[in-house]
């Protein structure tokens, strides 16, 4: 590989990152190339050397995502994370996807649930003062006051969950990214002596 | 998919080295990617992810210094975490190593 296709395809698995960060990646690895041709190794050698250009952006990506996460705890940067983490192959999708569905889907369905009962105490408590119901006003009063707080704390509960949730795929899939898994290219192993007998 | 040995020990000690390296001189990416994959076989491209992650968890910071040939070159050097860091590691795989050669016992 040239060093134009290399840098090329480094810059095209960085197109998502912020324009500053990629630019700054890509001068690292230009300057390795400056480099390495000053003492006198050819294009192909240093490419070779470096590795494939489409792991090392998913790398760099997955842990400018688990930056981002760890600085910013909001929806947008746990989906960033965690889908950068996936890319990586650090944890295997294919086992791990189904139960992620189900549990991310669980928790969806819970947060709705928290908003509806909260909703519902909202209207008996709006509601509850003029139509009567079984026990008096006061008590529709503080059933529609308990429905909401009930919805609010779920609500927070399902939160914290979600964020632990993140922060544990995080740490597993940083786990193995950490180690930089296959980026080290395994060494051929030596021949072996032939056996005398 | 098992890995071979030789690779869990190499992705184990990767940082282990840089810090090892730095704390004699400070160096810039390519001498640290030469460096490493002449003493321990990694692929050169990996030093600059790790020098990154380095540098974000607060263990190496960066200068420009001008170089004679071309553009001016990125040093690293380690920071106070990143000694302390070092030392810690140090200490840690010299006492698992000495229990892994306890427990290798002398060759028969």
């Amino acid at each position: 590989m040239t060093r134009e296709a290399f840098i090329a395809r480094l810059r095209s698995g960085l197109r998502d990152m912020p324009p500053n960060a990629s630019a700054d990646i890509i001068a690292d690895y230009d300057a390795h190339f400056a480099e390495g041709a000053a003492k006198g190794r050819s294009e192909a050698e240093i490419a070779a050397a470096l590795g494939d250009p489409d792991r090392l952006a998913r790398e760099l990506r997955a842990e400018a995502g688990v930056k981002q996460w760890e600085a910013r705890r909001s929806p947008e940067a746990a989906a960033v994370a965690v889908f950068a983490v996936l890319g990586l192959g650090a944890v295997d999708i294919v086992f791990l996807l189904p139960i992620l569905i189900g549990v991310i889907s669980a928790l969806f369905g819970l947060m709705v649930a928290a908003i509806g009962v909260f909703v519902a105490g909202g209207v008996v408590f709006a509601v509850g003062p003029f139509v009567q119901p079984p026990g008096g006003p006061a008590v529709a009063l503080l059933a529609g006051l308990g429905m909401m707080a009930g919805g609010v704390s779920g609500g927070a509960i399902l939160t914290l969950v979600s964020i632990g949730l993140t922060n544990a795929l995080v740490w597993y899939g940083r786990l193995h990214y950490r180690l930089l898994k296959p980026a080290i290219d395994p060494q051929p192993p030596l021949p072996r002596e032939p056996a005398t007998p | 998919m098992p890995e071979s040995i030789d690779v869990q020990l190499k992705k184990g000690v990767l940082e282990l080295c840089v810090l090892a390296l730095l704390s004699r001189e400070d160096a810039y990416g390519y001498d640290i990617a030469s460096r490493l994959s002449a003493s321990i076989g990694m692929a050169e491209g990996t030093v600059y992810p790790l020098m990154r992650r380095m540098q974000g968890d607060g263990l190496v910071e960066t200068y420009l210094v001008e170089s004679s040939a071309g553009p001016s070159r990125k040093y690293y050097r380690l920071t106070a975490a990143g000694r302390a860091s070092f030392a810690a590691q140090r200490d840690a795989w010299r006492a698992f190593a000495r229990a892994v050669e306890t427990t290798l016992g002398d060759p028969a």
